[in-house]
């Protein structure tokens, strides 16, 4: 330490040391990489692929040609974080409520695992159960012939209630573990139904965890690549495959640049209006994001 | 009732890694049609220097990213702790950004970024005989980025849940600044690093998409199973997908029982 | 064998054989350019129990061979690697366009590449890929290489690029699920918005799916005409809904009946019909693609040397041969078919009647950077 260094200045330094590898990290990997996106995107596509500089509007006049594959991500996004957020619900009640404290940590352990495990060969695993020889062949056996599932959006939608529950389910979990169970017995002592107890107690005590897995599903959910490309069977088309095409095959990366921009400004606009809306609700400042 | 739907959901959950895990011991040649019992696929995989080498690769990213998330995320929740003003708006700010961005985002953001940097700086290098390129390395930066915010979130949350009396007490006994945070905050600290380190370590080393932009030459195991399951999936890419199921199974139980024991000591 | 020195004056010779000594250059070097390569290479072919004591002397480091799916024989590179001592790592890729943006975006690091024909023209003006040093690969003979498909890698009388296989493009159907039967694309896409719709699958690659889908309008194959090309989206579009997917990889999808019709390759449509006979391969009576796959070796290539003994060790006729027999690909190597057996030479798959190839066409390098062409497979697959 340099002796002349006064004692205010040194607690200074320590942080400032504390929080430079970060610092350098947002800068170097996040900031200037999003800056270069955003000057990409008003750039043009070089002969043979790739960038050459110049400035046009014409990526961002160009987004309806991809409007199919917004159009199914804004609408197979929130209708996945939906139903991941119902199916979830019950079951991290079932956990939080109706088992014993035993057992609970190992059975919500059970329920996250599968999210920590190849998501690639669990959709393949899915590729194979709703394909001709799974899922529609049984099918077939109760009369219901020639279903197809595979390659269609009911697919993506099973795909992201099973990719994603082991994620939702958490969450909703911590917060119904703080409900008082002495509330549900005076809710029911005053005379309340059990909807309406679940409706008026239940429910707002668990919505800042629903409020919180959702935002990460969707989060995911907007970005993904593999859930359409394996179960969609490029028929089923998100911005995340729209993407990849853009960079890994027809070499447009100005487009590609412009789509990602257009990507985070709604990702960013909804989760603002998700979290105001979320906030006005719960009144109160806890549903962080993690 | 409830009882029974539970049931169902851990069906529906395990069903298709039930699948991988049973088909991992097929005799026969395609990954998904029964013809016996055999670990024959297991002694395949084990031998084939393709998979074991998009393996190393995977665990040299996983454990690099998770080393150097766990120490500078650690670092930043520490620094958060003692900054207000814009300085904490602004890192809080990017944490944020930076889990929200999609990966798909990151990685493809990364990958023009480095590439044009590149394009700028070989040419003056070419005099060395060094050229820059992508791969290993940039897999390691992305993975980093991200998990750097995950872990401070982590971290800090245990800072703000711990007791300041435990510091307090340090400080009046006259311990230095140094050994208050190597013999008090350290430990207490500890199981939510050790979990951030987890997290981050099976992230990295379940990660396909930020890899697939930025890995350059490099294979990593996720990008060579997508591109075996491209080309029809022997019961090869199945055993080695059970051996890496298990392993995970096995780290997440223990990131689970490290931060739950953390929340029971931290408490009061 | 023209391009080896046919004769070396005595001075040159010993002057290469101190640089040998000292270490100075590789033995296969020595042995290239002193001829004696030739005269062992010669010697080694006549002479069978000579045969594999190549020298492979001093090579180090790992071989980035980038290829396509089932295209490569695993014992044939486990071979290379136990002879030389050097490991080889597989990067596979869907299509070519894939390929060429992984190399643009930075992917340089790879030794050997598999190109198709109409690509390397283009990879050539991107500086992509070294002027080939035939030299240092004696095993390849050009005088045995049938010469229809020797055009495309030669550029301005310079090789950059040698044949590995060839084949066609056309499609499978399975015979035991359905009666019919088409035989032109524009019956392919007929059926598949009628009788097969929601069990066909095309190609996930622009030139072979926007290709076939213009020969069935009666256009070239390699059309980059803006009204043409209208017509094709127009078509592609209405095909859209009918489809089962849009993939290269359908064997999983017409192995478990999924898909009865598919945009098909000659590797596939060989190992499909070897499993199950009723697979029916047909190419397109009004047209289609031909294509041959190269080696080519990439600029700044960090184990070059390495990459230069695969192209020799993979080019000889014997182990030529095993990998033509693994992967069901027709050669263009006359001293391979020899050594083929009738099951893959009398192949109708792999070697179809000459007269339903004079149709087809090879890719045209325009196809691969054409912007209109790329973004009309985009808005396809995206619509």
């Amino acid at each position: 330490m340099n002796a002349s260094m006064t004692e205010t200045q040194r607690p200074k330094l320590v942080t400032a040391l504390l929080l430079l590898p970060a610092g350098l990290f947002f800068v170097f990997l996040l900031l200037v990489p999003l800056v270069v996106v955003l000057v990409f995107s008003f750039g043009e596509r070089a002969p043979a692929g790739g960038y050459l500089p110049a400035f046009t509007l014409q990526n961002y006049m160009d987004l309806p040609a991809r409007g199919k594959a917004f159009f199914n991500t804004l609408t197979l996004a929130p209708l996945g974080t939906l139903l991941t957020a119902l199916f979830a619900f019950p079951m991290a009640y079932f956990l939080a409520v109706k088992t014993s404290p035993r057992w609970r940590v190992a059975l919500l352990i059970l329920v996250m695992a599968p999210f920590w495990t190849s998501q690639l060969l669990r959709y393949y695993s899915w590729m194979i159960i709703l394909g001709n020889k799974g899922l529609p062949s049984l099918l077939a056996l109760v009369g219901l012939t020639d279903v197809r599932i595979i390659n269609t959006p009911v697919a993506v939608l099973i795909g992201a209630v099973y990719g994603y529950l082991p994620l939702m389910v958490p969450p909703i979990y911590v917060s119904l573990e703080k409900l008082d169970k002495r509330l549900l017995e005076a809710s029911a002592d005053l005379g309340a139904t059990p909807a309406r107890t679940f409706l008026q107690v239940t429910l707002p005590l668990a919505l800042p965890g629903v409020a919180t897995g959702s935002m990460l599903v969707f989060i995911l959910l907007m970005g993904d690549y593999i859930l359409p490309q394996f179960l969609g069977g490029g028929k089923v088309f998100f911005i995340g495959n729209a993407l990849v095409d853009l960079f890994l095959q027809s070499r447009n990366w100005p487009f590609g640049a412009a789509v990602s921009v257009a990507l985070v400004i709604i990702m960013f606009v909804t989760i603002y209006f998700y979290m105001r809306f979320v906030l006005s609700k719960t009144d109160t400042r806890r549903a962080a994001l993690v | 009732m409830l009882r029974a739907y539970a049931i169902c959901v851990y069906i529906f959950l395990y069903l298709p890694i039930t699948l991988i895990v049973f088909f991992s011991f097929n005799a026969g040649k395609y990954a998904m049609s029964w013809e016996g019992f055999s670990i024959y696929w297991y002694g395949k995989a084990f031998s084939n220097p393709l998979i074991m080498g998009a393996l190393r690769t995977s665990v040299i990213i996983a454990l690099s990213t998770a080393i150097l998330s766990a120490i500078i995320g650690t670092l930043t929740a520490l620094g958060l702790e003692r900054t207000r003003g814009w300085l904490r708006i602004t890192f809080d700010a990017l944490i944020y950004i930076a889990i929200m961005v999609p990966g798909i985002v990151i990685g493809i953001s990364t990958l023009i970024a480095f590439v044009s940097f590149f394009d700028l700086i070989n040419p003056s290098l070419a005099g060395l005989g060094i050229k820059l390129q992508m791969g290993t390395w940039a897999v390691i930066a992305a993975h980093v980025l991200f998990n750097i915010a995950v872990v401070a979130l982590l971290v800090r949350a245990r800072l703000q849940g711990m007791d300041r009396s435990l510091v307090d007490a340090s400080e009046d006994l006259y311990a230095t600044p140094m050994g208050t945070f190597r013999q008090v905050v350290l430990p207490l600290l500890a199981p939510s690093i050790l979990a951030g380190f987890l997290l981050a370590f099976t992230f990295s080393f379940e990660d396909f998409i930020i890899a697939y932009f930025v890995s350059g030459p490099d294979t990593t195991l996720p990008i060579y199973i997508f591109s075996s399951i491209r080309r029809g999936v022997t019961p090869e890419i199945n055993a080695v997908g059970s051996v890496v199921l298990l392993t995970s199974f096995v780290l997440l139980i223990v990131a689970q029982a490290v931060l739950r024991r953390g929340e029971k000591t931290a408490s009061p | 064998m023209t391009k080896h020195p046919d004769h070396i004056s005595a001075e040159k010779f010993v002057e290469e054989l101190r640089r040998y000594q000292k270490g100075s250059v590789s033995r296969r070097h020595f042995l290239a350019v002193t001829g004696l390569g030739l005269a062992t290479a010669v010697l080694s072919s006549a002479v069978p129990g000579l045969r594999p004591r190549k020298a492979y002397a001093g090579l180090t480091g790992t071989l980035n061979v980038t290829t396509w799916p089932n295209y490569f024989s695993q014992e044939n590179y486990d071979n290379f690697t136990k002879r030389t001592g050097v490991p080889i790592n597989v990067n596979v890729f869907g299509s070519n366009e894939e390929m060429l943006a992984k190399l643009q975006a930075g992917s340089t690091g790879w030794d050997v590449l598999v190109p198709t024909n109409y690509t390397i023209s283009t990879y050539k003006k991107l500086d992509l890929i070294e002027p080939l040093d035939l030299k240092l690969f004696p095993s390849y003979d050009p005088s045995q290489q049938d010469p229809r498909f020797l055009g495309p890698g030669t550029i301005d009388g310079v090789v950059y690029a040698v044949p590995k296989d060839w084949g066609t493009t056309g499609f499978i159907v399975n015979t035991k699920s359905t009666k019919e039967n088409p035989v032109t694309w524009k019956d392919f896409f007929a059926a598949t918005q009628g009788p097969l719709s929601g069990k066909v699958t095309v190609h996930d690659y622009q030139l072979t799916t926007i290709g076939s889908a213009a020969v069935s309008l009666g256009y070239d194959f390699n059309t980059v005409d803006k009204a043409q090309l209208a017509e094709v989206e127009k078509l592609l579009i209405a095909t859209k809904p009918h489809l089962f997917g849009i993939t290269s990889d359908y064997q999983p999808a017409m192995r478990n009946g999924d898909a009865i019709m598919a945009m098909c390759w000659t590797n596939d449509a060989s190992q499909l019909n070897r499993d199950i006979p009723e697979m029916s391969y047909r190419l397109g009576k009004d047209g289609g693609e031909i294509w041959v796959d190269h080696y080519a070796v990439i600029k700044g290539a960090p184990n070059r040397d390495a990459a230069y003994a695969f192209l020799d060790y993979i080019l000889t006729p014997e182990i030529n041969a095993k990998e033509i027999e693994s992967h069901g690909t027709p050669s263009t190597d006359a001293r391979v078919i020899k050594l083929l057996p009738d099951s893959i030479t009398k192949n109708p798959i792999l070697y179809p009647a000459q007269e339903s190839l004079s149709k087809l066409e090879f890719g045209a390098a325009e196809t691969l950077t054409n912007p209109d062409r790329a973004e009309l497979m985009a808005r396809f697959k995206s619509a």
